[in-house]
């Protein structure tokens, strides 16, 4: 049986979700509900709960200030959010689980699923950490992001990222280290994610850092070299684009 | 038979200074003293010294000349024209006399420019004059014959009769000596009735007697010498010794001619007479030449040879005399010429900083303009591009407004339906359709902000909107995408939710109406540079619909659909276009728009 706190400072949306949850997974007890952050902090330290459901908005306050304040996290978090693209991009880096309200069943059954798998693996400070670490940074270079590989997740700067290399469903990404991590989602994931941090698509497959890239060689398209020395083939599409932020 | 000197036989009429130049010392005198006690530098000094001027032309024209200086000086200060052009004018006389030419002539010619201010027409008579008589003197025949025809001119327009006898005889003389004896003669004639009219013997005695001259170079010796006889006559009456001998050496000569050695003989002794009389060394050379012919002819050899020495001794030195002014006039010529040859080159020089400047100046405008020219296209450009970006961000504006235009339309159109489900009191339904509907209107705020979302995106987006207005027909509604295995959905870019209207529009008013259900089969191809897509439904078809219904529902978003589409052929020139087909059951919908790859 895991135990699972409730915290939104809306009643209905907690009615909502105990209605759904009572439905969908009978493995979990609400041991409890709260609506702001104080009542919410005390509750936890005193019950220690397997799951916390999280609104991003609570009153003034959010759940970020609530997690803030915890001393250590040791239970999963899955974030509720009505519209806040922000919030989005942020658990997206952070690779952390949320829900849109009004909360679909089949949407809740899947991340309920994802969250047993993962139970145990101990990432979730670290996710915590990467969350708050992206908020302080307010660049949007030095972005931390939370790579969900095979057997859980790498942390990367945004920043030692060289190129990232479509692989069908996979993405291969390497780094200035000269690192190379398979995520286990596709390009098109991390195109949405780090768009606008200096990461171009200059092609189908291809996702790149422009920071490192050394030179632009003429062609139908053409090509870039990177500072590892790979050349890249750039989309004719891409080309006019691509030497638009290049210049 | 040696060449007689011209100068010789021609009487001049020069008339430079007036007559009362030679003026007395005490005169001169009782101007200085008047000239010290008048310091102010006014009219009244100029005038003073003008006159002081004038008296001292022939006395002490090197003492007249800083007068004169003055004088222009006090004239330009006060701008008295008229004394400045008389200032001007005698110190030319000066400089005439001191037998420079050419400061002379350009004296007269200041003073000559500078009395057209003052309208004085016997003032520019007398200069025109002057000038002629210097060109003459300089052997410059036209110069001195324009000259004297504005003499001639001004002096009949002011009825100056005397100036227009002086006039005619001075061209003559011109003409006779460049030896165009008729229009010597003509104008000699002119002015020989003239002076009868006038009854001024002088001038009649001395046309006459250059009239005679020009008759005996014409060969009419007889007319000459009746010519000569009357002159020597007039000569004699009104005592005029110089022309008389001049006259009477000129009748010895032509009795010569006659062989009457008697009449010449005594003719030349007269002359002989008369010349020493007056001093006149050149008419006792000729007087001389005469009478050696005589002598000649009458065998009296010693007294031939004697008479020829005397004739040709008196000659060298009139010759001689004739030959330093002649040298003076060369060397003035040079002088000019040389003077000339510099304000030549002075006035080359200048055409050449001319021409530098115009060529500078062309190539300066020629450049201008150029630059002008290349900033003009260039900027033109520019604007061009502006304009044209200008265009493309109204367009995209008003993409942005058509599409913001479209959600508000069919959120109503779920919340009906929402509404639909609760007052039926279907909860279980009225929550899947909110939480789709919920979901839908994410996808659709999120991608409305796109201009283009891939293929795979807005396929699904149609889906999830087709299967929540299937959930609101109680599932009457079937659909089926298919697409063209050419078409890699994540590749194609399409304005979202551009099919929407059409699907709505076949739902609503073809299946919706119909018992027992239908379908929506919506195809995706690829057609040459377009992608198009097919919309059909079994429905009822617009007959099925009533006109009213038809013309207002369909409208809207088909309206707004047609607009995007125009403007996006617009943006990209092509030629995207909408056809709605009706059908035997059901209505066909075909749109094409260009073909976009995301990569």
């Amino acid at each position: 049986m895991l135990e699972a706190i409730i915290v939104d400072d809306e009643q209905h949306c907690i009615n909502r979700l105990q209605k759904q949850l009572g439905a969908e997974a009978p493995d979990i007890e609400i041991i409890a509900c709260c609506k702001t952050v104080e009542n919410a902090q005390q509750i936890i330290a005193e019950n220690s709960p397997d799951i916390l459901f999280l609104d991003v908005q609570l009153g003034n306050q959010t759940g970020f200030d609530l997690l803030a304040a915890m001393k250590k996290i040791d239970f999963e978090i899955i974030f509720t959010t009505s519209y806040d693209n922000y919030a989005l991009k942020a658990f997206k880096f952070s690779a952390l689980d949320y829900l849109l309200k009004p909360v679909d069943k089949d949407d809740l059954r899947r991340s309920l699923q994802r969250l047993r798998q993962q139970r145990g693996l101990k990432d979730t400070s670290k996710k915590i950490d990467i969350l708050f670490h992206n908020f302080k940074e307010g660049s949007e270079t030095s972005k931390r992001i939370a790579i969900p590989t095979v057997d859980g997740y790498t942390m990367l700067d945004a920043k030692d990222i060289i190129r990232l290399q479509s692989d069908v469903n996979y993405t291969n990404i390497y780094t200035s280290a000269g690192k190379k991590i398979t995520a286990s989602k596709t390009i098109k994931f991390f195109e949405s994610m780090l768009e606008g941090n200096d990461f171009f698509r200059v092609h189908k497959s291809h996702l790149v850092n422009l920071k490192f890239v050394e030179s632009y060689s003429k062609g139908k398209g053409g090509h870039i070299s990177l500072v590892d020395g790979n050349q890249i083939e750039v989309a004719i599409r891409r080309k006019e684009e691509l030497l638009k932020r290049l210049t | 038979m040696l060449q007689p000197n011209k100068i010789a036989f021609y009487l001049l009429f020069i008339l430079l200074i007036p007559f009362g130049a030679f003026g007395q010392g005490n005169e001169i005198d009782s101007l200085k003293n008047e000239l010290k006690g008048h310091s102010t530098m006014d009219t009244i000094r100029a005038g003073l010294l003008i006159e002081l001027a004038n008296k001292l032309t022939y006395f002490d024209p090197n003492e007249a000349i800083p007068l004169m200086e003055e004088a222009i000086s006090i004239s330009e200060k006060t701008d008295w024209a008229l004394g400045e052009a008389l200032s001007h004018r005698q110190m030319g006389n000066l400089h005439y006399v001191l037998g420079d030419n050419i400061k002379a002539l350009d004296q007269y010619q200041k003073a000559l420019a500078i009395s057209h201010k003052t309208n004085d027409r016997q003032l520019q008579s007398s200069l025109l004059s002057n000038i002629g008589n210097i060109h003459a003197d300089l052997k410059e025949y036209d110069l001195a014959l324009e000259n004297y025809r504005s003499y001639l001119t001004t002096s009949q327009e002011m009825g100056n009769r005397a100036d227009e006898i002086k006039a005619l005889s001075n061209i003559a003389i011109i003409y006779n000596d460049t030896e165009r004896f008729e229009e010597g003669v003509s104008y000699l004639e002119k002015a020989l009735s003239l002076s009868k009219l006038e009854e001024n013997d002088l001038f009649i005695a001395a046309i006459t007697n250059n009239l005679a001259l020009a008759y005996k170079k014409l060969d009419e010796n007889e007319k000459a010498l009746s010519l000569y006889l009357e002159a020597a006559e007039l000569a004699e009456q009104i005592n005029n010794k110089y022309i008389e001998a001049s006259a009477l050496n000129s009748i010895g000569k032509i009795y010569l001619l006659f062989n009457d050695y008697d009449l010449a003989e005594t003719n030349a002794n007269k002359a002989l007479a008369l010349s020493k009389e007056i001093d006149a060394v050149e008419w006792q050379s000729d007087s001389w030449e005469v009478l050696s012919e005589v002598y000649e002819h009458n065998r009296k050899l010693p007294e031939a040879l004697d008479a020829f020495k005397k004739h040709v001794q008196l000659r060298d030195s009139v010759v001689n005399e004739e030959k330093k002014s002649e040298l003076t006039r060369k060397e003035m010529q040079f002088k000019m010429e040389r003077q000339q040859a510099v304000a030549q080159e002075e006035i080359k020089r200048q055409q050449l900083v001319k021409n530098g400047y115009l060529i500078g100046a062309i190539l300066l405008l020629v450049f201008s303009i150029m630059g002008y020219l290349l900033y003009k296209r260039r900027r033109d450009a520019l604007e061009k591009r502006k304009l044209a970006e200008f265009n493309a961000k109204v367009a995209e504006t008003e993409l942005k407004a058509l599409r913001s235009q479209m959600n508000p339309h069919f959120i109503f159109n779920s919340l009906n339906s929402i509404s639909d489900f609760i007052s039926k009191n279907d909860i279980e339904q009225a929550d899947d359709y909110l939480v789709k509907f919920s979901k839908l209107t994410r996808s659709i705020l999120e991608n409305s902000e796109k201009k283009w979302i891939t293929l795979e995106e807005d396929i699904e987006l149609m889906k999830l909107y087709m299967q929540i207005e299937g959930l609101r027909f109680d599932n009457k509604l079937k659909y089926h995408v298919s697409m063209d295995n050419s078409l890699e959905p994540d590749n194609v870019l399409v304005p979202p939710l551009i099919l929407q209207p059409f699907i709505e529009n076949s739902i609503w008013h073809g299946i919706a109406p119909k018992k027992g259900g239908g379908n929506i089969d919506i195809r995706i191809a690829k057609d040459g540079t377009m992608l198009k897509y097919i919309v059909e439904d079994d429905g009822v078809g617009r007959s099925g619909q009533n006109r009213e219904e038809k013309k207002t529902k369909d409208s809207y978003g088909i309206k707004i659909t047609s607009s995007r589409i125009d403007i996006i052929n617009h943006l990209k020139n092509t030629k995207g276009s909408i056809e709605l087909m009706d059908k035997a059951e059901g209505f066909r919908v075909e749109i094409k728009l260009p073909l976009e790859l995301q990569f």
